[in-house]
């Protein structure tokens, strides 16, 4: 139902609802449609990107913002039938942009801050299990040693003593308890075995090509966002969704040194045999972009912590330094080519699968146990 | 198995444990077996220069030379040598090695701690005389 008026709008501006958003767009747009005045028209735009992260905060589906978009415009016409179409795509242009422009924007913010969110909330509960199921763990099979040691020693004293005697009886009990704690340490290393671990083997090819379909919907339209052709399988012992971080911040942190141009990323994936310097296979991510690269004195200190070189509100500086820290705990290393002005290339080196023992700290099950 | 082919039968077993290994070591004499024991696995690589039996049980874990490094040894050197890994731990989800490692290994038998004499028995009969 779209308002007739700019006044009714204005009532209705008030309202906490999605009603509320399509009214302010639809008067929006009515302003910078219908004035000439330069500071209506910068107020306008104002409007619209204030408009543009309101809706991101609602959390509103990307379909209810082109019905939005639509409503808006038939209310347009309907209010002004003597409007061309000329007019109204000439003076609506520049708020619709601006609007899209703070969208995107925070939807990308938000979408990061969100899956860093949902990681580290996961990884945490899953470091406490698993610290609880290999204490557990530890715990059972100190006592099974303790027990074999009783049991033993119980049945070895029984072979002594008068069957049907007193001490045979004892004995008896003794042995009972025994098998009683023994169920207690199976139960404990049956519970210590249904933890969760934390990393699994992962084929990083579908999962780098879900990651950049998920981005080409949020990055501006002038970033061109290609994958390189590679291998059809990639294998690594990971998370899935720590995958999808790594390709994610390193994407977004690529546009963002595109800024305002065209420009283009390439997101690659090969898998490299062992070296002299390498002792196992590796699985090679690696993202490259034309946009402004780096200095020297940048590059020094980019994986430090809340290092930033975005304006405030843009970035944290907490992402590259997450994702050198994820890396690092992947058993892997992150490195960074990069010339002012012509673009920077981050590699990612990571254990291939199959190819080497995972060190300390590692959840998987141990590999390469053949003689 | 008859007490002769008992007597003619020696036993090493390895355990860091000093209480399991005595107890283990008694319980194979008592049966009738020639035992020898050993603390770690390089004690016992150090006692294989000298001595061979005809069955090894050794530990999992232990701090000074654990029971892969000792199964990884043998087999380097193509010992035909039977072994029965003991543990008490199980598949977990940690790094540490355990009786599924040392079945990947190609060890004869596992036996989980704490086993009774009648499962040692069993073990031992099926080892010995497959």
């Amino acid at each position: 139902m779209p308002p007739s008026s700019s006044t009714d709008m204005h009532e209705s501006a008030d309202l906490d609802s999605d009603d509320d958003i399509t009214a302010r767009y639809t008067r929006l747009l009515l302003q910078a449609v219908l004035t000439d005045d330069p500071l209506t028209t910068e107020q306008a735009l104002t409007d619209a990107a204030a408009l543009g992260r309101e809706m991101v905060s609602r959390e509103l589906p990307l379909e209810e913002v082109s019905e939005i978009h639509h409503a808006a415009l038939v209310a347009l016409a309907q209010a002004h039938p003597e409007l061309t179409l000329a007019t109204v795509a000439d003076k609506v242009t520049a708020p619709l942009m601006e609007a899209y422009m703070a969208y995107s924007l925070a939807f990308r913010e938000q979408l990061e801050h969100r899956t860093q969110a949902i990681l580290s909330a996961r990884l945490d509960q899953l470091r406490r299990l698993e610290a609880i199921g290999t204490l557990a763990s530890g715990v059972a099979h100190e006592f099974n040693n303790i027990l074999g040691s009783i049991i033993g020693f119980s049945e070895l004293l029984t072979d002594e003593v008068q069957p049907d005697s007193s001490g045979a009886r004892y004995l008896g009990h003794i042995l009972k308890s025994s098998f009683k704690a023994r169920d207690l340490t199976t139960r404990l290393l049956d519970f210590a075995r249904s933890m969760p671990e934390i990393l699994e083997p992962v084929n990083v090819v579908p999962v780098v090509g879900e990651t950049i379909e998920l981005l080409r919907a949020t990055l501006p339209v002038h970033i061109r966002l290609v994958m390189d052709e590679g291998p059809g399988q990639a294998w690594v012992m990971a998370e899935h969704s720590q995958i999808q971080q790594i390709v994610m911040n390193l994407c977004i942190n690529a546009a963002d040194a595109i800024q305002g141009r065209a420009g283009m990323i390439r997101v690659g994936i090969d898998t490299l045999p062992r070296t002299s310097d390498q002792p196992g296979p590796i699985v090679r991510l690696s993202v490259t972009d034309n946009g402004e690269g780096m200095t020297p004195e940048i590059q020094a200190r980019i994986f430090d912590p809340f290092f930033t070189t975005k304006p405030p509100g843009r970035g944290t500086g907490l992402g590259l330094s997450v994702i050198h820290g994820l890396v690092t705990s992947l058993g892997g290393t992150i490195t960074l080519e990069s010339t002012s002005g012509a673009g920077t290339r981050f590699s990612i080196d990571l254990p291939a699968l199959g190819g080497h023992t995972p060190g300390p700290g590692h959840t998987a099950p141990p590999k390469d146990l053949s003689p | 198995m008859t007490d002769t082919e008992k007597t003619m039968t020696t036993i090493l077993v390895v355990d860091d444990d000093n209480t399991f290994r005595t107890m283990l070591q008694e319980m194979l004499s008592k049966e009738g077996f020639r035992v020898l024991g050993a603390a770690s696995g390089t004690q016992a690589l150090t006692l294989l220069e000298s001595h061979s039996p005809d069955l090894i049980m050794t530990d999992i874990l232990m701090p000074d030379g654990d029971g892969i490094e000792l199964i990884n040894a043998l087999n380097q050197r193509n010992s035909p040598i039977p072994i029965i890994a003991m543990s008490g731990g199980r598949r977990s989800i940690s790094l540490e090695f355990n009786l599924e490692s040392a079945e990947l290994m190609g060890v004869k038998a596992t036996l989980p701690k704490p086993f009774t004499r009648e499962s040692l028995r069993r073990v031992l009969e099926e080892t010995l005389h497959p």
